[in-house]
């Protein structure tokens, strides 16, 4: 009962003392909002598609399930974002209770119940938010109709998103805490972070060496069902492929561009990726799903202009609806990506206020700080957005070449593709040079 | 004794509060300068206003270089960064350098600033670390040093670019008290030792009591001036 009673006087003193700094709540809990209000959407179009019915409903049924395993990827990506920003912002808070010698219970306990606390409030105001734009999507026409209310998903989703939101940041927080409960020194003073491993590129190599033969013998694998479940099981270890590779060839890139880096900006973003690899995939791997999403877009959309090349009315509509869904699924995930790079810049300002007012104090332009951060994400998402454009059109290599031959629009689409991601990037980081210009304008060094 | 910053009648106000109330004070080179107070005296605004941090209400901020003067308060943001690359230099309580960074770049920093090549700032910033006893850990990251290693880094990085003055904001804060007199030492070595200016804001009377003068400062204006011989 006592352990209960500490627990929330300190939970109450530590929210009046995030009074003062109010983003320390407000950046996790508007990236909170953002995952709810994407995932609400995601499944209200989920739910509108399962309403079709006629000749062509099993296959509406079939494209929103693909859609939703495409837009998972990003939405997932977004959330762990969020998460993670939720605890990294009271690490030190917590560190400093772990050396004033709270129990491990009490920490663990603390951080769960603000982190969702935090989740929570982002998902109701994320919720709210749905409420608005989901109106504005039931304009979209699908099946030869606007798709009105039947983009109103239940109500019971509604609660089940908000749920999955806060369990989502609760584990991450449990989980995020192990280094503060089991190294409490290891936070407060910056820990050199261990290398990407190599036998992990080997694994890796291994998962995509299987994925290229399996998507070489579809034909042979039997019914629709098997072919389908192969094409997911390839996709996802592509992934997983990019998750575990990336920061091994963010490393690679980040020894080169040091060694070439001649000024201040380009020396401090190299070193910014070499100094942790893995937080440098984070803040742009979700780019590199959204474009290994692009080259599916590009092959589904020549399929579908095969399949509208038909005198079928039906079929004529049915390709229509496929290209606006390729396009609205690519739209969502790359502002899910330009959400999840701005709020992870915007908080990196913010937790580096007072060296930015120091290298003010000593003469640094703010245009080199900035153009620094901006080398940081950019520099590595361009090596990103190729590498992993290049690695899905190599595993979807015979439907690419079909795709090249019948449908060129679908390369153009692909393109499209990577510019606009890198565009929204370039536009999330520029949002997030107002907060830069406001920490320098407070100009305070704390100490 | 050579003149290198003159400040005429400062005036600064925060709102209701009388931060600096016509501060008249003369800095020159080889001098090492203590400002003392208690908090909310006005001390490190007189030093930002120095440093062309804060643009004083009222009052003349005069630099004198090449037989120049030149009126801090008047420049513009741009100038007066531009200024605080070259002409000055800065050690913070915590030191403040780029955790990414190694020491050696950390320390060149000024220098890339001021566009010169990174070969030549690296050399230039491995001999200022060899001068103050941490030539060894040119390589190594922040996070390897000790506290007083790194305000080391921090001086080695204020003197790169052969400032005029080096400004100082309670750089011993965060140290104990023999790694505070070390690092004391190498500061005014690096600095008095080498005709440069140092001004320091610090609340520790040993610190102070290492300098050539110290002010002491209440509610915005000088209240004793102590020269040492």
């Amino acid at each position: 009962m006592t352990g209960v009673v500490t627990l929330l006087r300190l939970a109450r003193l530590f929210a009046r003392r995030a009074g003062g700094d109010a983003t320390t709540l407000a950046l996790p809990a508007v990236a909170f909002a953002v995952v709810t209000l994407c995932t609400t959407v995601v499944a209200g179009g989920v739910f509108a598609f399962f309403t079709f019915g006629g000749e062509n409903g099993g296959v509406y049924r079939m494209l929103a399930l693909l859609a939703l395993v495409l837009l998972i990827v990003p939405l997932a990506s977004l959330g762990g974002a969020a998460a993670r920003l939720s605890a990294r912002r009271r690490d030190e808070r917590l560190s400093s209770l772990r050396l004033m010698g709270a129990s491990t219970g009490l920490v663990s306990a603390l951080t769960v119940l603000e982190s969702t606390a935090v989740a929570l409030a982002g998902a109701v105001a994320g919720s709210l938010l749905s409420l608005a734009a989901l109106p504005l999507f039931g304009l979209l026409r699908f099946d030869g109709a606007a798709i009105g209310a039947a983009i109103w998903p239940p109500v019971w989703v509604y609660f089940a998103v908000i749920g999955a939101v806060v369990v989502l940041s609760a584990v991450s927080a449990a989980l995020g805490l192990r280094a503060v409960v089991i190294t409490p020194l290891g936070v407060r003073t910056r820990v050199v972070h261990a290398g990407a491993r190599g036998i992990r590129a080997v694994i890796a190599a291994a998962v995509l060496v299987a994925a290229v033969v399996v998507m070489n013998t579809l034909t042979s694998l039997g019914g629709i069902v098997v072919i389908v479940g192969a094409v997911l099981a390839c996709f996802g270890g592509v992934l997983a492929v990019l998750g575990v590779v990336g920061p091994v060839v963010l490393r690679a890139y980040g020894r080169r561009w040091l060694r070439r880096a001649g000024t201040p900006a380009r020396l401090i973003s190299a070193r910014g990726v070499l100094d942790d690899p893995k937080a440098a995939w984070r803040q742009v791997g979700s780019v590199a799903m959204v474009c290994f999403v692009g080259v599916f877009a590009g092959i589904g959309v020549a399929i579908t202009q095969t399949v509208g090349g038909g005198q079928d009315a039906a079929a004529r509509i049915l390709a229509q609806d496929i290209r606006t869904g390729v396009v609205l699924t690519l739209v969502m995930s790359f502002a899910m990506v330009a959400c999840a790079v701005g709020v992870n810049q915007a908080a990196a300002v913010l937790d580096r206020r007072a060296l930015y007012v120091s290298l003010d104090r000593i003469g640094m332009p703010a245009a080199v700080m900035d153009a620094a951060r901006r080398r940081a994400v950019l520099a590595p998402l361009l090596v990103v957005t190729i590498g992993s454009a290049c690695t899905a059109a190599i595993i979807l290599f015979p439907l690419t070449g079909m795709a090249l031959l019948l449908q060129p629009l679908a390369l153009a689409i692909i393109a499209g593709c990577l510019a606009l991601g890198i565009g929204l990037v370039w536009l999330g980081l520029l949002a997030t040079r107002a907060v830069l210009n406001s920490v320098l304008a407070a100009g305070v060094v704390e100490q | 004794m050579q003149i290198l910053i003159e400040a005429r009648s400062l005036f600064k106000d925060f709102g209701p509060t009388h931060a600096l109330r016509g501060v008249d004070l003369v800095i020159g080179a080889g001098e090492s300068l203590a400002i003392m107070g208690p908090s909310g005296s006005g001390k490190t605004t007189l030093l930002h206003s120095l440093a062309g941090i804060e643009t004083p209400d009222a009052g003349q901020v005069l630099l004198r270089q090449d037989d120049r003067a030149t009126d801090i308060a008047a420049l513009s943001d741009r100038a007066r960064s531009a200024l605080r690359r070259t002409a000055f230099g800065f050690v913070f309580q915590q030191g403040l350098l780029l955790p990414e960074l190694t020491v050696v770049e950390n320390v060149a920093l000024p220098l890339l600033l001021l566009g010169r090549p990174r070969a030549e700032a690296e050399a230039e910033a491995s001999r200022l670390l060899g001068l103050l006893g941490i030539g060894d850990r040119a390589d190594a990251r922040l996070g390897q040093l000790s506290g007083g290693q790194q305000q080391r880094v921090a001086i080695a990085r204020a003197q790169a670019a052969a400032p005029a003055i080096v400004f100082a904001d309670e750089p011993t804060g965060a140290l104990d008290s023999a790694t505070s007199a070390e690092v004391m030492t190498a500061l005014l070595d690096s600095t008095v030792g080498a005709g440069r200016a140092l001004v320091v804001v610090t609340h520790d009377a040993g610190v102070a009591g290492r300098c050539s003068r110290t002010l002491h400062m209440r509610d915005g204006v000088i209240v004793e001036t102590m020269v040492r011989a």
